[in-house]
């Protein structure tokens, strides 16, 4: 006992000095501590173990396993490591855990990060340590937004591209007048204001917008005045998520809004809770996914192999941790080192195409990454024809149109 | 001769104080820093449950208050930590206040159940007022300012902010021991019987619900430094129902037992986050079901009760002991104490 804890003690005092010793630029080696290290840290057992996950960690496997036999003897990253840990969506531990991957397990880039406070807790830490995170998981614009740092880059979605693609999109089509309810919170309003703007943007109306409570279970408040409201609003756009979102549908389908001339519009949906909810329940529905498995061949032979790994289909965010986990090890490959600066430089305003990411470009004023997303509905099950074929895509909405014009609030 | 020495209040202080400056060196610092800070949290709801009678499931409003205001000063008004932290504690010992006056006439599963909705209606403004609390992205970037020293290391904040830790612990211990301590337990095993000898009992209940409060909130305020940032997650419920699940670990009543429950569930939640585990929730569920069958009064109940077992064994060697453990299953912590103390 008193010589484990010795060893302990002298392992932990021999990390601590390794940690002020490496550091970013450590030294005249290309590659610091011996390897680059990949740490996948994200949520593995709450609310979006299934949208990313485990799962994620495999993605991540799959893209160093693509990049070693792109390069092989070329590649600069010749020692590739993933890691994994998991913050249970606890903000606190994945400020923690951050800290520790970065300075006692040598990460040199974290990934995925679900949750806007965790999100926004490990990119403060990769700012102190000066290493690179590139998060996925989390929609909030904050990240490019004031809260932006020169080590920060975020991939995939955000609150600005769910809103507007739904809701520019659904209203040109000629969808004018809205009804919206948003949980009454920090993301259901920047949700109600986003999707608002782009509804007005596009000749449309908000009839009403309400904000209900959160959590919430039960919206037949809301739910029957939908169809009384003058003017009668065609579309109801709902900006729950979760558990709240699947009661509303639930609702809304014993309501039969839909016979009475109100289609249904999701802010934020993921094919993962399609999958729990059961198509039926959702058929119909409109909403914006960044990346959808079955869209085309190649997202289908990539989908393929990942299941062949997870017994799975990929959601977006699997794919999205492999495209992140390739294109930081591309920047590596082209700096000729794993330093964070010389990566940072490769990153920004770096245009490419890959699995996940078409048209895509990576932000130079503010690390976001742009790129074509989707505009899909939910099949019904009838013409379902395997498993987690959910999604109809009515059409792609191209990088520029999908996410904000950087505004200039972050400064790096 | 060891036991004997474990039993001595100095030694065993003095071997408590060593665990805790020792505590970086052993694990990770920021893991190190959360066990102290939760250590003040559990010890917290241990004062009002193990001697007050009185379970709370709301200490998360005061853990959080104090958390978001110890942000809000470091970040706004860039004074050194230590007046955010005490800015903090007295933010949820003020906030205590009227929810202690409402809610201590209470008692039982009704008390619990008042404190949980007075906590919920924290984390609902908390959540709503965005323009302070930064809402679901929480408050974030809170500095570590102390008179210009760096310490952006953990390794070294842990060493700034035990001392608040320290004190707080040191003043639950002596709240627990005055006379002032005494009555609360007298009042937690026969209110009617407090009254009737002329003690207000609703107001002793509510100064250790404040106590209690500024205990919690001192412990929120190094967590929030210590992480730079506060969060939702701070005054949510289960926040509160972890402290909870600590005191019940490390045993009621106890107030160290708090400290350790703290450091098992800390560090539980820090393995279980790497250790590959998909379901943690099962495994930490588990635990403290086997902890709760295994050890009736918790881990430190338990040790104790073996202690003061084997040191009756080895005093009176001849007799059999069956009655000695009688006595020593129904004895409180403040006897053991004087006993051990002299």
């Amino acid at each position: 006992m008193k010589a484990k804890g010795l060893s302990i003690a002298v392992v932990t005092a021999g990390a601590l000095l390794a940690g002020c010793g490496g550091g970013p630029g450590g030294g005249g080696g290309k590659i610091s501590d011996g390897g680059v290290t990949l740490a996948v840290l994200n949520d593995q057992s709450a609310v979006y173990a299934d949208l990313s996950g485990k799962n994620s960690v495999t993605a991540v496997e799959m893209a160093v396993a693509d990049y070693k036999a792109k390069y092989g003897d070329k590649a600069v990253a010749d020692k590739i490591e993933v890691i994994s840990a998991d913050h249970q969506n606890k903000p606190d531990l994945a400020n923690s855990k951050a800290q520790e991957l970065y300075d006692r397990r040598r990460a040199d880039v974290i990934l995925d990060v679900p949750s806007s406070a965790a999100a926004l807790a490990v990119a403060t830490q990769a700012k102190a340590k000066k290493k690179i995170f590139i998060d996925i998981g989390a929609a909030t614009t904050e990240l490019e937004g004031k809260q932006c740092n020169k080590y920060t880059f975020h991939y995939g979605y955000n609150t600005y591209m769910l809103a507007n693609g739904t809701g520019s999109t659904v209203t040109a089509d000629g969808a004018k007048t809205w009804y919206i309810v948003y949980p009454d919170y920090a993301f259901g309003q920047d949700m109600n204001k986003s999707f608002t703007a782009a509804i007005q943007k596009a000749g449309g109306t908000v009839v009403r917008s309400d904000p209900t409570p959160f959590p919430n279970d039960n919206f037949s408040t809301f739910l029957l005045k939908a169809p009384n409201l003058n003017p009668k609003p065609q579309v109801l756009g709902t900006m729950q998520a979760g558990g709240d979102l699947v009661n509303l549908v639930k609702q809304y389908n014993e309501y039969k809004l839909q016979d009475k001339g109100i289609d249904l519009a999701v802010g934020l949906m993921f094919i993962t809770d399609i999958h729990s909810l059961g198509p039926d329940a959702l058929a119909g529905t409109t909403f914006t996914d960044p990346w959808y498995w079955n869209a085309n061949q190649q997202n289908r032979a990539w989908a393929d192999k990942f299941m062949a790994k997870t017994g799975t289909r990929p959601s977006f965010a699997h794919a999205a941790n492999y495209s992140a986990a390739l294109q930081y090890l591309e920047a590596v490959q082209r700096a000729g080192t794993d330093d964070a600066d010389a990566v940072v430089k490769e990153l920004e305003g770096h245009t490419f195409n890959d699995v996940f990411a078409d048209n895509a470009t990576i932000r130079a004023e503010d690390h976001l990454l742009l790129h074509d997303v989707e505009l899909a509905q939910v099949k019904p099950s009838s013409e379902v024809k395997e498993p987690w074929d959910y999604e109809k895509i009515l059409k792609t909405i191209p990088a520029e149109q999908a996410f904000q014009p950087a505004d200039g609030s972050c400064r790096l | 001769m060891i036991i004997r020495l474990l039993a001595r209040r100095p030694v065993a202080a003095g071997i408590g104080l060593i665990a805790a400056l020792a505590l970086p060196w052993l694990i990770y610092p920021p893991v190190a820093m959360d066990i102290m800070a939760w250590a003040l949290l559990a010890v917290a709801v241990d004062l009002l449950l193990g001697y007050g009678g009185l379970l709370s499931f709301g200490h998360a409003a005061f853990w959080g208050t104090s958390a978001y205001t110890t942000g809000l000063i470091a970040l706004h008004t860039g004074l050194p930590f230590p007046v955010a932290i005490v800015g903090g504690a007295l933010a949820a010992a003020a906030l205590a206040v009227p929810i202690g006056y409402l809610s201590v006439r209470l008692s039982g599963i009704y008390f619990a159940m008042v404190t949980l909705a007075f906590a919920q209606m924290i984390y609902f403004i908390v959540n709503q007022w965005r323009d302070v609390t930064g809402g679901e992205n929480g408050l974030q970037g809170v500095p570590r300012e102390l008179l210009g020293a760096d310490l952006s290391d953990p390794f070294y904040f842990y060493y700034a902010g035990l001392p608040f830790v320290l004190l707080g612990l040191w003043a639950a211990w002596r709240i627990v021991r005055s006379p002032f301590g005494q009555v609360l337990v007298s009042i937690r095993d026969n209110p009617s019987r407090a009254r009737a000898l002329g003690y207000p009992v609703d107001r002793y209940r509510l100064l250790a619900f404040v106590l209690s409060a500024a205990l919690a909130g001192l412990g929120g305020g190094v967590f929030a430094i210590s992480h730079g940032f506060a969060s939702l997650h701070d005054v949510y419920w289960t926040t509160s129902g972890q402290a909870v699940m600590m005191v019940i670990l490390g045993g009621i009543g106890t107030l160290w037992g708090a400290v350790l429950g703290a450091a098992v569930i800390v560090t539980l939640n820090d393995y279980l986050a790497t250790a590959g585990f998909e379901e943690t929730g099962i495994v930490t569920g588990a635990i403290f079901v086997l902890i709760v069958l295994l050890f009736r009064k918790g881990l430190w109940g338990t040790g104790r009760d073996l202690l003061t077992a084997a040191r009756a064994r080895r005093a009176r060697p001849a007799e059999s002991g069956e009655d000695r453990k009688v006595e020593v299953a129904t004895e409180r912590p403040a006897a053991v104490a004087e006993r051990s103390g002299g």
